[in-house]
């Protein structure tokens, strides 16, 4: 039956209102200091009390209090206002005064645009497939909410009616949402004031190469990139090395980009067999673009430096998807003067050991490969470890390592042999990246997830008729890093001795940690479905896209069009459907009747307005005689029908 | 003819989906982009379901109960659902009234409501039209319809001015009357029912005997005929009709049988409700 809606909200939507808040506010604890969220938490408590008493913040100057306290907070935890966190922080500060001061139907309304806000606040931070279903979760929950309200009434109603409607809208949104996903227009570039994270606390590639700047990264488990080869099948992992930087300046064990190479640089086009990886990068805060070696040529938004990295035009504070086409079988044979110096630069005199070591290699063999050999044989020999942890070291880095404690990682190795070959006169640098990954079988088709775990740091040496060739160093130390990849040599235990395989790691797993991992990897298939079709449909997907179905050449403006279209055109056809839903059941027996009194009146009787039926059959009988049995007949079936049992 | 618009609230809305595409385009972010889409899908779809939300409800309004002018009245409403499912958060509102507002309506059910307004001058008035709206079920769009009612309703002049002179001993005496009347029947004969009067003293054992209705006088009922005439008021026309109303109401509460004299019209006295809204209506529709 009827209620009377109130002015007031509802208790009941206030406290919907109330968790949906809560929920859209959680994500936030992660990302954000600990005491904004918690304070937009508190203040909704709060106020729901205060709601169910009829209070609410009424003073001004309580308010204009509240703001200059929170704007002060804000300044002591983050050191400025300008910035993302700093403006959310503020952003939430805000909130907490709007809620607590909230009392008509209006801004309840803004309350739930804002819980939409909030929504969106999580999603600058990470853009996944479960964030994004808790996301639509969210917003359901605020839908309700608005559905709740409207409904109006102060008692207590039951929690489906509303959540039906909600669903029942959510779900012929759908459609609406698809046409908007395909069709709306991708921009990109031009944004002034492009709001992203600042990205703090995010482990990822190392500026500079230095003795545990690859071990720290190594530590996470968290992604790094996910690759997917269109055309041609995964190369196994021992063969994955992706690139990443180039340290070109280099000293003892620490290494760093160098200024960059003055000049033009020549261009060579690489030969030999070309493999099509599509990458999607997690956001990292640089502007490294990862890349199978060696990157045949530019990719979209970013560009190929000397030393074939790739380097984005902006940093990278959002996942992007690239494609990239590599040739691992060919070389770089071009080595131009600048190159040549670049390459060759010592920062500081070699001390006397390193040189008499070099001197020696020399001496054995009198060309370049030979004293490579002579390197590498050098480390195999020696009795070097390769472990996560090998303590500082201080001062004479280089000497104490290859003389003294022989203990480190990729880093020290590659640092070390890079060194060791410019006194040697041999063109080399040292290249940062990953190396392996893990390849993930799984329904949608074999890709390589690559964590920050398998990060990685190498050599290249330049040699007269073969160019710049890759040389590992830990593949002589520890091959089993290089075999097995860097998930099982950790899991096995890092420290190895130069020689061991460590292929026992993953043969000790249980059963369990089968099944997890299967399910853990059956997720992250579908997560990378979902961050390589969905997440990342940019400009280019939606033109490759148009273009698979034959539509070349789609301009921004004419998409704009087509959306507009399209979308009133899915509304129109929805409100149909509604008004078939909507329409009042049909009454054939009043129908039937009516057409049979249209009849009658075509041929002279009018049925008048309150005349009963069997008095109208009576007269139209005398008015024509003719048909009088067939008139009676349909005059008494329609009595029967409407008044009879 | 429903009409749909969009209410205040589109604006923040349009800001926030504003907010949500600024954060995907500048970001790259597809889950912005999503949110963006879902948050202007949901909105638009919902008002596809306000405008139905008015589908299959049908309005009858019916004659308002006389009112004296300027007092608080109401019209009398009922909604009918004749649709299957059911309908929230109507508001009908007529041009001079509050809106009222119906909660619910279930599928084939009707609700009463009452528009309640402040009755305007005297005479015949009529109700046009009433809007039906809502915003439900959530508050971006508002579909208004307007249905045509045509329902006359009468307003009476508003009962002022003094007491009726010589009402004071008369006054006591039908105090006493009146008492008299509820304590014990004095019964003086009966007179023939008058169609239209009061059935509250209707000889029935008469009229199951076979006899025509009678009515049953009692003591109090002989005599004591007030006459409420034009002459006996002062003042302008208006402050005249309304202190006649007043000696009109005062002597239908004492319960003496009263007669109007207005010039161009006159009442036999009698007393009873027929009688009553017969010389307030008149006393109404006065025109000099």
């Amino acid at each position: 039956m009827s209620r009377i809606y109130s002015q007031t909200a509802p208790r009941q939507a206030l406290r919907w209102l109330a968790g949906a808040l809560l929920f859209a506010d959680a994500p936030l604890l992660g990302h954000l200091a600990l005491w904004p969220p918690l304070m937009f938490a508190a203040a909704v408590v709060v106020s729901l009390r205060m709601q169910t008493q009829g209070q609410r913040l009424r003073s001004l100057l309580w308010k204009l209090l509240g703001f200059a306290l929170g704007g002060a907070a804000v300044m002591a935890t983050y050191g400025t206002i300008a910035g993302l966190e700093p403006g959310l922080a503020l952003l939430l500060v805000l909130m907490s005064l709007k809620v607590l001061e909230a009392h008509t139907p209006r801004d309840f309304h803004v309350l739930v645009l804002l819980g939409f806000f909030l929504c969106l606040t999580a999603l600058f931070f990470n853009q996944g497939l479960l964030i994004c279903l808790y996301v639509g979760l969210v917003s359901a929950m605020l839908t309700a909410t608005l559905v709740r309200f409207h409904r109006g009434g102060d008692a207590r109603q039951p929690f489906w009616p509303a959540a039906r409607t909600t669903g029942m809208i959510m779900l012929q949104a759908l459609p609406l949402v698809v046409v908007f996903f395909v069709l709306f227009p991708r921009v990109y570039g031009g944004f002034r004031m492009p709001l992203a994270p600042a990205l703090t606390g995010l482990t990822g590639m190392p500026e500079r190469l230095a003795p545990g700047t690859i071990a720290s990264v190594v530590k996470s488990n968290e992604l790094a990139f996910r690759a997917n080869f269109p055309d041609t099948p995964v190369p196994p992992a021992s063969s994955l090395y992706w690139r990443a930087g180039v340290m070109w300046m280099g000293d003892g064990l620490s290494w760093s980009p160098g200024p960059g190479l003055p000049g033009t640089w020549p261009d060579e086009r690489l030969g030999g067999e070309l493999i099509r990886q599509e990458i999607v990068m997690q956001p990292h805060g640089g502007r490294w673009v990862f890349a199978l070696d060696w990157p045949a040529e530019a990719v979209e938004k970013a560009t190929l430096e000397p030393g074939r990295v790739l380097r984005s035009r902006s940093p990278v504070y959002a996942q992007r998807r690239y494609t990239v086409y590599s040739r691992p079988e060919s070389r770089e044979m071009l080595l131009s003067a600048p190159m040549r110096v670049m390459s060759l630069q010592l920062r500081s005199q070699p001390s006397e050991r390193v040189a008499a070591l070099v001197a020696s290699w020399r001496a054995a063999g009198a060309d370049d490969p030979a004293v490579v050999n002579a390197a590498l044989q050098f480390f195999r020999r020696e009795n070097f470890r390769y472990t996560l942890t090998p303590g500082t070291y201080g001062g004479d880095a280089l000497e104490s390592f290859l003389f003294e404690r022989r203990v480190g990682f990729c880093e020290h190795y590659a640092a070390a042999f890079a060194t060791l070959m410019r006194v040697a006169r041999i063109p080399a640098r040292v290249v940062i990246g990953y190396q392996g990954g893990e390849l993930n079988d799984a329904r949608f088709g074999p890709y390589v997830i690559v964590r920050q775990a398998d990060a990685h740091a190498w050599c290249e040496v330049w040699l007269q008729d073969r160019g710049w060739e890759r040389v590992d160093p830990t593949t002589v130390v520890a091959p089993g890093r290089i075999s097995f990849g860097a998930q099982s040599f950790l899991s096995s235990g890092a420290d190895s001795a130069a020689g061991t395989t460590g292929a026992e790691g993953s043969a000790g797993a249980t059963g369990l940690r089968e099944i997890l991992r299967e399910v853990q990897l059956a997720w992250d298939s579908v997560s990378y479905q979902w961050d390589l079709r969905v997440l990342n449909f940019d400009e280019e997907a939606q033109r490759t896209f148009f273009a698979s179905l034959g539509f070349e050449k789609v301009g921004q403006s004419a998409l704009l069009a087509w959306t507009v279209i399209a979308s009133v055109a899915l509304l129109a056809l929805l409100g149909l459907l509604l008004r078939r839903l909507a329409r009042a059941p049909r009454d054939r027996v009043q129908e039937a009747w009516l057409r049979f009194c249209r009849r009658l009146a075509r041929h002279g009787v009018r049925r008048g307005e309150a005349e009963g039926p069997l008095d109208f059959c009576a007269r139209a009988s005398a008015a024509l005689p003719e048909q009088a049995p067939a008139i009676r007949a349909e005059g008494e079936r329609y009595v029967a029908e409407r008044y009879g049992a | 003819m429903t009409l749909l618009l969009p209410t205040r609230n589109v604006l923040g809305l349009g800001l926030l989906v504003v907010a949500l595409w600024y954060a995907g385009a500048s970001q790259s972010n597809g889950a912005a982009y999503l949110l963006c889409f879902l948050v202007t899908s949901v909105a638009l779809v919902s008002g596809l379901h306000t405008w139905a939300n008015l589908r299959g409800v049908t309005v009858s309004a019916e004659t308002p109960r006389p009112m004296y002018a300027g007092q608080a009245a109401a019209l009398p409403v009922e909604l009918m659902n004749g649709a299957r499912v059911g309908r929230h958060a109507l508001a009908l509102r007529w041009k001079g009234s509050a809106p009222a507002v119906v909660g619910e309506i279930g599928p084939g059910k009707a609700a009463r409501a009452e528009l309640r307004f402040t009755a305007p001058g005297r005479g015949e008035h009529t109700v046009h039209a009433v809007t039906l709206a809502s915003a439900y079920p959530l508050g971006f769009f508002r579909a208004r319809r307007r249905i045509g009612v045509a329902r006359d309703f009468i307003v009476y002049p508003r009962p002022e001015g003094r007491p009726h002179r010589g009402a004071g001993a008369s006054r006591a005496a039908a105090e006493l009357r009146s008492r008299a009347q509820v304590e014990g029947d004095d019964f003086a004969g009966t007179r023939a029912y008058v169609l239209g009067e009061s059935q509250r003293h209707i000889d029935w054992r008469a009229a199951a005997r076979g006899q025509p209705l009678l009515i049953k006088q009692f003591a109090a009922d002989a005599g004591e005929t007030v006459w409420v005439e034009w002459e006996q008021a002062s003042g302008e026309v208006e402050a005249r009709l309304s202190q006649l109303a007043l000696w009109v109401v005062e002597a239908e509460r004492t319960g003496a049988p009263y007669g109007l004299r207005l010039p161009g019209a006159e009442f036999a006295p009698a007393r009873g409700d027929a009688h009553f809204h017969r010389c307030m209506r008149t006393l109404a529709l006065y025109q000099p």
